[in-house]
């Protein structure tokens, strides 16, 4: 094969955070690197990709060795701060196994948190930066393009990225599960730990209408109100405005409890029963937990959350491995893609499908004519033959002749226009 | 040819079930389309089954017990279809269609072709009272269904334990669908006891008989009844959904007694 593909990098699980920091490139050293790296001796291709988990070379090149120690040496030399060793924190793909990377990249399989949605978006945009400085060629357009075709699969056949998993948006699903949209619903915010502020900022992200904030000193509920466009309300008052709130969340130091299960009845009564979802995220918990015992009362506290979360997480692990079969099949048709993408195979299809063409035609057309002397049919014969090399002759010439940075350009152009892969590389 | 459209029609529901089921516990997109597609090819068939019997036997159709159950499964799997056009209620599936499979089997090992019912029944008030009443019934046991829905959903989420029936529909819309489920048939049920009553009237000269099918059948309507009336006082949620279960268990009384009748010829003063 003489189109490698490679991947030379360190991710969150090779390096700690600090390494990551010193090799990763600032965005205006971006596009500079990616001319660089196009540069290097063996290098054909090259895109960078760097989020804050990971710092990966993605190319396409000659002589797999010498291109892979290029880059490390790239690597080392571009880093804002010197380390001592970076060698151990490095790792680097070749083949299907590079291919397999930059799929499970796409698809968030490789991600610190499995199934998060912005690595692919990210992918996307290191992509597009390397193309537009001209660094990225018919191979690796056609390979972020699988990938990023992969994640999609994935994203719609598994439940990878279904789940919440963390506290905040468990509570949104929750919240989701109890009530049919949040849209005009109201929330109320007790206290102003963060979580709380947190929780408020996802559930009014995800649609809720309004939010009502309390704490015992007013002027922190008004300020944090300010922060999030809420109404703030005197502590003492707050049992009297508790029947507008569908949503509580309590994120308060108290040491007793400010919400008990009489101010919730009461509450429930003049809601004729509509439900209430009541979010504990203070430790220790500020709701008395007997609410809980009332009808149409959900009342989750951290503990809770946090085990709703986790159980969402193991079930992305199952939904991770669905994906992994997934990611299998597509690395086996880009291969076999890839496979042909060289000039000689590509002439010989091409010269392959023309013949066909010529022949059967020629045979429909013989057909029609059986009262044709053989001498002529002769002649029709050379003619077609002539005709069909002719044609091609300047396009193969052209291909024998293409450095090897527009070959796979052309060959795919080619291998496209004339329809000459396999149904599956598509 | 009618016998066999309806055990297609038997075998295709038993295939949704199985594939409903199979949907709600394995999440799997496969299963839903196949359970959907299965339905309503069943429904189709039973669809045209009712038709060919009716253009044959006429009135005749309301005439035997075997009748009344596939006449219920077909509105049970209709509303359960016209519902799902709307919102997607794939666990409601698994629920209604194992349900419509059981009657309808019932239905078909009742069929004799002999039971019918005592022929100063058949007039036209007949119709009048079983297409609302059953009509009615259908509407209240999709109710229940969605009823044993939100007490699942209700107790998973007082226990934190959400769990992995995630495609459960959020506890509003089923307490809303509960809600307009047993409105619907509560209207139609109403209006079924009181072409009932008038039945009765035309045939016996009284509306009132105490008669099991009757007594039961009005123990049911008050409780809807009052269902009804104390939503508006906050009875909603577990309460709604408990409720609803406990008229559908009368109903389920109602249904059986009436079959017990059926049963015996001429045991009944007249048709439910």
């Amino acid at each position: 094969m003489t189109h490698e593909v490679l991947i030379v990098g360190l991710n969150h699980r090779t390096a700690s955070l600090d390494v990551r920091e010193a090799v990763a490139l600032a965005d205006d050293q971006l596009d500079d690197a990616n001319r660089q790296l196009r540069e290097l001796d063996g290098v054909e291709e090259a895109a960078m990709v760097c989020t804050c988990n990971r710092v990966e070379v993605v190319s396409s090149a000659r002589g797999g060795e010498v291109a892979v120690a290029r880059i490390t040496d790239f690597l080392r030399r571009t880093q804002r701060r010197p380390l001592a060793d970076l060698q151990p924190h490095l790792y680097n793909f070749a083949g299907r196994d590079a291919v397999r990377h930059l799929f499970r990249v796409a698809s968030s399989l490789d991600s610190m948190v499995v199934g998060e949605p912005q690595i692919l978006g990210q992918l996307k945009q290191f992509y597009a930066r390397a193309a537009s400085v001209g660094a990225t060629g018919a191979v690796l357009h056609r390979w972020f393009h699988k990938a990023f075709s992969v994640a999609k699969r994935v994203r719609t056949e598994t439940g990878i990225a279904g789940r919440a998993v963390s506290v905040s948006s468990a509570a949104v699903e929750l919240a989701t599960t109890i009530f049919d949209h949040l849209e005009g619903k109201t929330a109320m915010l007790i206290g102003t730990g963060k979580m709380g502020e947190l929780a408020a900022r996802h559930l009014l992200a995800n649609g809720v209408g309004s939010l009502i904030a309390t704490n015992r000193t007013f002027e922190r509920a008004v300020d944090l109100a300010r922060a999030l466009h809420a109404t703030p309300v005197p502590f003492e008052q707050f049992p009297k405005y508790l029947p507008m709130a569908d949503i509580v969340i309590g994120a308060t130091a108290a040491s007793e409890f400010i919400l008990g299960e009489q101010a919730v009845q009461e509450a429930l009564r003049e809601r004729k029963g509509r439900p209430m979802f009541c979010i504990d995220l203070s430790v220790p918990r500020s709701f008395d937990p007997r609410i809980n015992a009332l009808d149409n009362v959900y009342l989750y506290d951290v503990d809770d959350l946090a085990k709703v979360a986790d159980e969402n997480l193991g079930e992305r692990a199952r939904e991770a491995e669905k994906a992994e079969v997934i990611v299998s099949e597509e690395v086996e048709a880009f291969w076999r893609w890839l496979g042909h993408l060289d000039v000689v195979p590509t002439i010989v299809a091409l010269r392959d499908k023309i013949e066909q063409i010529r022949r059967g035609e020629l045979q429909k057309t013989l057909g029609q004519l059986k009262e044709l002397p053989p001498r002529e049919r002769e002649a029709l014969e050379a003619m077609t033959t002539a005709l069909v090399n002719k044609i091609l002759h300047a396009p193969i010439a052209r291909l024998k002749q293409h450095d090897r940075r527009s070959e796979a350009f052309y060959v795919d152009a080619l291998r496209r226009l004339f329809d000459l892969d396999e149904p599956d590389e598509r | 040819m009618n016998l066999l459209l309806f055990a297609l029609s038997l075998a295709l529901t038993l295939v949704a079930a199985v594939a409903f089921v199979a949907h709600v516990t394995s999440g799997r997109e496969g299963a839903h389309r196949v359970a959907l597609g299965a339905l309503w090819a069943a429904f189709g068939l039973e669809t045209l089954a009712l038709a060919l019997r009716f253009a044959s036997v006429g009135a005749g159709v309301l005439d035997s017990f075997h009748d009344h159950l596939s006449l219920l499964a077909w509105l049970l799997v209709g509303c359960y279809l016209a519902l799902q056009a709307r919102i997607r209620l794939d666990v409601l599936g698994a629920l209604v269609s194992p349900l419509a499979f059981l009657l309808n089997l019932s239905s078909y090992l009742f069929y004799s072709g002999t039971e019918t019912l005592p022929p100063e029944l058949r007039t036209a008030w007949l119709p009048a009272h079983v297409a609302p009443a059953f009509l009615g019934y259908a509407i209240l046991v999709l109710a229940s269904c969605v009823s044993l829905v939100y007490l699942l959903q209700e107790r998973r989420l007082k226990a934190k334990r959400p769990g992995r029936l995630h495609r459960l529909p959020s506890l509003e819309t089923l307490d809303e669908l509960n809600y307009r489920c047993v409105a619907w048939g509560f209207a139609l049920f109403t209006l079924g006891i009181v072409t009932g009553a008038l039945l009765a009237k035309t045939t016996w000269g009284v509306f009132w008989v105490w008669e099991p099918v009757q007594v039961l059948s009005v123990l049911a309507w008050l409780v809807y009844a009052m269902l009804l009336q104390a939503r508006s006082l906050g009875w909603r949620g577990r309460r709604a959904a408990t409720l609803t279960l406990a008229g559908f268990g009368l109903l389920l009384v109602t249904l059986l007694s009436f079959s017990v009748n059926f049963g015996v010829p001429h045991g009944r003063t007249f048709g439910g």
